[in-house]
């Protein structure tokens, strides 16, 4: 008998069709050339002036639809993020999606006391740590904006301490020109040279714009840098439904995509070629409480539009969110919302995506919100695996012996279920499965609980390949000159 | 005449037209220019703010009822003389120095001027001098500062101090806010009052200058 080859298909959200991309695409060009844009930074308005770009009231931009064009098709459409000894960690091209934390929470939820205080140097560490010990995790954020460090220099210190916790790729923020050099530096050093680090980057940077419509001179100054360095960058803008952008989510979309696109363009003339992640974040203002949420249905929907757009139109890697939460506890809404982003995001193949242990609205951090957002991520990679179909499983071999195996023949017993069970089941660490007594003996403990003693144990027994002593002694020595 | 019933309602329906053509009659009818401000606007904008708060209404509403104040105001603010006018309080508003973040803040300024306190705002990325000078100039009884990060902050205590260089702390009460922002900074660096969100701003600015 012939064996059977058939190609699986991987379960796959669609949230528009070609025609409502073109049109978001479109109003985003209109807005570009006929509303215009605020750009502050002399140098980014001078390369503008020189390429077409209608200036007027002294730093309002117009600019033609042919410039995003062209800067579309020099940026590239792959990016890779290496981990911090070289070896290829991330690949975002295509389908390909990866999952990690967020910045500058200001609280956290303290893993001993669950008490909400603000966040210090030693959470960075944690995080970073936890990061580098969950399998599902991929890449590092600060996850907090710690008080006990000089605040000129807090991106400075909090990559620093990242560097020390984990040999993953690190997204990291930055205030201006002037300490995104210093990190800068201190990546070079990592990996013991810029060129290495221009090579195999393990760092991008996480800028922002302002929605709408405004590009600060320092912000278009860390853009400058990374586009001559050949960092990787992303640059959302906040252009969230009801708060920074309209209520309505094509508009939303078509603004921040505007937006993303001014980036895009000023990034390709300062360095054409540059790697450049594309995505603006738009989540929605609640009409309630008036917080820009993080578990919200809107922020998934768009990234997912998102994700189609650059399918039809823009082809290259997004920048989306995931796992987070508007809950104040990490509870039963936490993990519905978590879980609610983490399976979208993949369903519709976000490519990098952030903010995963983020609880009140990207205010608290928390590490147990990230172990169990592990879990859930290895359910939902579990999921979009799909099912594959072929002679091993289907299984009409075993159906056979076992069918015709008379009494006691069961399928647990079957060499087929020893030799499959792994793969083609979900086996989960935290979820609880358990009988009832059992449950009950073993503390009747809930996720929340059984999370907290995890993130504990990996805290202990997790052990972060340590960085060389010189690599060490020069980020002191960057740390100490700032 | 001291039924501002038909005004009230269409302020808080936010139903403009309505609004408008109310205030019209009351003035055509010889009513009272502070009773028109203080029973028919500011009565329907306190009613907006208590429904707000107990999740009644939706922002997009608060907002439709301060702008078809504002639109009301247009019609009697030219009927009163200079400084005859009693607002609330003069405000002074702008995100501190460093700190681009403007919608919570703007939101703060709109119910604030519903409510009935006179607001100058300065926008974002304020320095102390600018918080002071401006405080200064319109003789302000509120200077009120917005963060969102935690490292512009200390501009906030900043601010302050140069209040106090200026001499005119003691003259102006200080109220700050913004999602990093905590009651206990806010004692940190004597700031006279915090509040987490827009309605409760209102209700301290009040509390602040001793109005109901
Ligand atoms: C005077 O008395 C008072 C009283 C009450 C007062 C008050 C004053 N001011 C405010 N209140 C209170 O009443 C308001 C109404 O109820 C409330 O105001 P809010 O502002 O809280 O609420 C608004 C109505 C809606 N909320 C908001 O508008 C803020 C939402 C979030 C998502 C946010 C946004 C939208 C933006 N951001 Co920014 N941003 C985040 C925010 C996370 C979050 N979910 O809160 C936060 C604040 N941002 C942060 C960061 C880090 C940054 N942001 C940046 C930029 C931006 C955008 C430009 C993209 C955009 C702002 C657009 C704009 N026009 O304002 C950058 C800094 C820019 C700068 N220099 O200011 C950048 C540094 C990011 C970067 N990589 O560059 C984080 C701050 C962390 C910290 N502890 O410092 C942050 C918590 C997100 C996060 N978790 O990382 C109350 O706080």
């Amino acid at each position: 008998m012939e064996s059977l080859e058939i190609p699986t298909f991987q379960p796959r959200l669609r949230v528009l069709n070609r025609e409502q991309a073109l049109a978001i695409h479109g109003a985003a060009l209109e807005i570009l050339e006929k509303t215009g844009f605020k750009m502050e930074h002399p140098r980014a308005l001078k390369m503008l002036a020189d390429r077409d770009c209608e200036i007027s009231d002294g730093d309002w931009v117009r600019m033609p639809p042919h410039l995003v064009e062209e800067a579309l098709k020099s940026a590239p459409k792959q990016i890779s993020l290496y981990d911090q000894k070289g070896a290829k960690a991330i690949d975002l091209t295509g389908e390909n999606s990866f999952y990690g934390t967020g910045s500058d929470a200001t609280f956290t939820r303290d893993v001993e006391t669950g008490e909400r205080r603000r966040a210090v140097l030693k959470d960075v560490g944690n995080f970073a740590t936890l990061v580098d010990g969950l399998e599902n995790i991929d890449f590092a954020m600060s996850m907090a904006n710690p008080e006990d460090v000089p605040i000129d220099d807090i991106y400075v210190y909090v990559f620093a301490e990242m560097v020390k916790n984990t040999t993953k790729p690190i997204v990291f923020i930055a205030d201006s020109g002037r300490d995104i050099a210093k990190i800068h530096e201190i990546a070079s050093s990592v990996v013991r040279g810029e060129e290495e680090l221009q090579r195999k980057p393990f760092i991008l940077n996480y800028s922002e714009a302002i929605s709408p419509l405004r590009f600060p001179e320092n912000v278009m100054e860390k853009l400058i840098f990374c586009a001559q360095k050949q960092i990787p960058l992303c640059l959302p803008s906040g252009s969230n439904a009801g708060g920074g952008a309209p209520v309505t989510l094509a508009g939303a979309m078509a603004l921040g995509i505007a937006e993303n696109l001014v980036g895009l363009v000023v990034h390709q003339l300062a360095g054409k070629g540059s790697p450049f992640l594309f995505g603006p974040n738009v989540s929605a203002l609640d009409m309630r409480s008036s917080v820009v949420c993080y578990g919200c249905p809107e922020w998934s929907l768009t990234q997912a539009a998102l994700a189609d757009m650059r399918d039809e139109i823009y082809g290259l890697p997004i920048w989306a969110f995931a796992g987070a939460s508007d809950s104040k506890v990490v509870d039963a809404q936490a993990g519905a919302e978590a879980m609610f982003s983490i399976i979208t995001a993949l369903l519709s193949r976000a490519n990098l995506i952030h903010d995963v242990g983020f609880l009140e609205y990207g205010s608290t951090s928390s590490l147990e919100m990230i172990t169990m957002a592990n879990e859930l991520i290895a359910m939902s990679r579990f999921y979009v695996k799909g099912i594959p179909v072929n002679d091993g499983t289907l299984a009409l071999e075993a159906i056979e012996r076992v069918g015709r195996g008379g009494p006691g023949s069961i399928f647990l017993m079957d060499d087929h279920t020893y030799d499959h069970f792994m793969e083609a089941l979900f086996l989960p660490k935290l979820l609880d499965r358990s009988r009832y007594d059992a449950w009950k003996d073993e503390s009747a403990m809930d996720l929340y609980k059984r999370c907290n003693m995890e993130t504990k144990r990996i805290l202990f027994e997790h052990e972060v390949a340590p960085k060389a002593d010189v690599v060490l002694k020069e980020i002191e020595h960057i740390l100490k000159r700032t | 005449m001291s039924d501002f019933k038909g005004l009230t309602e269409a302020v808080i329906k936010g139903d403009i037209q309505t609004a408008v053509a109310e205030t019209q009659t009351a003035l055509d009818a010889g009513a009272n220019l502070q009773d028109i401000l203080d029973k028919g606007l500011i009565a329907a904008m306190d009613q907006v703010g208590e429904k707000f708060s107990t999740g009644q209404m939706f922002v997009p509403q608060m907002l439709r009822s301060a702008k078809t104040m504002q639109e009301c105001m247009k019609l009697i603010k030219p009927l009163f003389q200079e400084d005859e006018l009693a607002t609330k309080g003069k405000v002074v508003i702008g995100t501190v120095r460093q700190d681009l973040h403007d919608i919570g803040k703007n939101l703060v300024a709109m119910m604030m001027e519903g409510a009935g306190f006179a607001i100058t705002d300065l926008g974002v990325d304020v320095s102390p001098k600018d918080f002071t000078q401006k405080a200064q100039e319109v003789g302000a009884d509120i200077v009120a500062m917005s963060a969102l990060l935690s490292t512009t902050m200390p501009a906030m205590r900043e601010t302050i101090e140069a209040l106090q260089e200026a001499g005119i702390r003691d003259k102006v009460k200080v109220m700050i806010g913004g999602a990093p922002v905590t009651e206990n900074f806010a004692s940190e660096i004597k700031a006279d009052s915090y509040a987490p969100d827009a309605g409760s701003a209102v209700i301290a600015a009040k509390k602040l200058l001793s109005i109901s």
